[in-house]
């Protein structure tokens, strides 16, 4: 047997590593910021000079309309800000069945003065009705939650289930 | 008299050779998750709050728009005036087809003001948008 030449010790020095590694850690550390993008998605209609006005049937819409001292109004009818969820449900929940072109468009009216903070509560409100139904529907064919499910099925809930919002633009004059 | 403490005759160290390995898993995981901020927010603002809120999946595709607590816009690095917004817009669209705008708008701004960012928006073809939020616990 050739016995193996004994080498000279080559090694680097790894004493320092951890301190140049927590250098680094620390340098990502404090650059880091950790604030996650999130918010309600909308998506606004094209720009359209003189747009036409198509009429939908009254019981496919649901108006809300909110003044200035963020008073809400659901179809003429006054409403407290946080019994939106709870009055819009069933009237998704009554057309999910409907072809789509029957589906519940909610639409959002606000005033020039009203504040942001009472439309995003607004807003916040229908979105959640919205995803409470398409919550319930997957839930009672699947089993599953709607953020649980494959592509496929979720979008066979949100043909079901379409969150049709419309942004009124606010009266010019007051 | 003497008082000798019982030891047991163990070794008492803490074995540190993997030290650098933690320490690296944990910069990887920073190094990963690090975005390192490009823009300097030059309003004062503080967002709404919301409950039924997504998150923006693909972070490269946002643009952000600020309005603070005083009326004023800043987009990029700079304040700009309503009338500007559809040009920049405009262009960023250009470079970015399906740009998301994060509208981070503070929360006792008038809807009047909120609107007309949208009208421009609109003019400038960003139809994506995200009124930003914070979640409600």
């Amino acid at each position: 047997m050739i016995k193996k030449k004994k080498t000279p010790e080559a090694t680097i020095p790894t004493s320092s590593m951890a301190d140049i590694a927590f250098l680094l850690l620390i340098f990502f550390l404090v650059a880091t910021v950790i604030d996650v993008d999130s918010g309600i998605g909308m998506t606004l209609p094209e720009f359209i000079d003189d747009p036409e006005t198509v009429d939908v049937p009254k019981d496919r819409m649901a108006a809300i309309l909110i003044n200035e001292t963020g008073d809400v109004l659901l179809d003429g009818q006054p409403i407290s800000l946080f019994q939106i969820t709870a009055t819009l449900k069933p009237r998704i929940q009554s057309k999910i069945d409907l072809p789509k072109n029957k589906k519940l468009i909610v639409s959002i009216k606000t005033d020039r003065r009203t504040i942001y903070n009472a439309y995003i509560s607004a807003l916040d409100q229908v979105k959640e009705a919205f995803f409470e139904v398409r919550d319930e529907y997957s839930n009672s064919r699947y089993g599953m939650k709607f953020n649980d499910l494959g592509p496929e099925e979720q979008n066979e809930i949100k043909e079901a289930v379409p969150i049709i919002i419309s942004i009124a633009e606010p009266e010019k004059i007051k | 008299m003497k008082f000798e403490k019982k030891r047991a005759s163990t070794k008492q160290e803490i074995p540190t050779a993997s030290m650098p390995d933690i320490i690296f898993m944990l910069l990887l995981f920073f190094m990963v998750t690090t975005t390192l901020r490009e823009v300097e927010v030059l309003v004062n603002y503080s967002l709404p709050e919301a409950k039924a809120i997504e998150k923006i999946e693909n972070k490269r595709l946002i643009s952000y728009i600020w309005v603070g607590r005083d009326g004023r816009i800043q987009i990029n690095d700079s304040l700009v005036k309503m009338e500007d917004i559809w040009g920049i817009m405009y262009n960023k669209r250009q470079a970015l087809p399906n740009v998301i705008v994060s509208l981070r708008i503070d929360k006792n701004t008038d809807m009047g003001f909120v609107t007309d960012i949208q009208q421009e928006l609109r003019k400038a073809y960003c139809l994506r948008i995200n009124y930003s939020a914070n979640i409600r616990i």
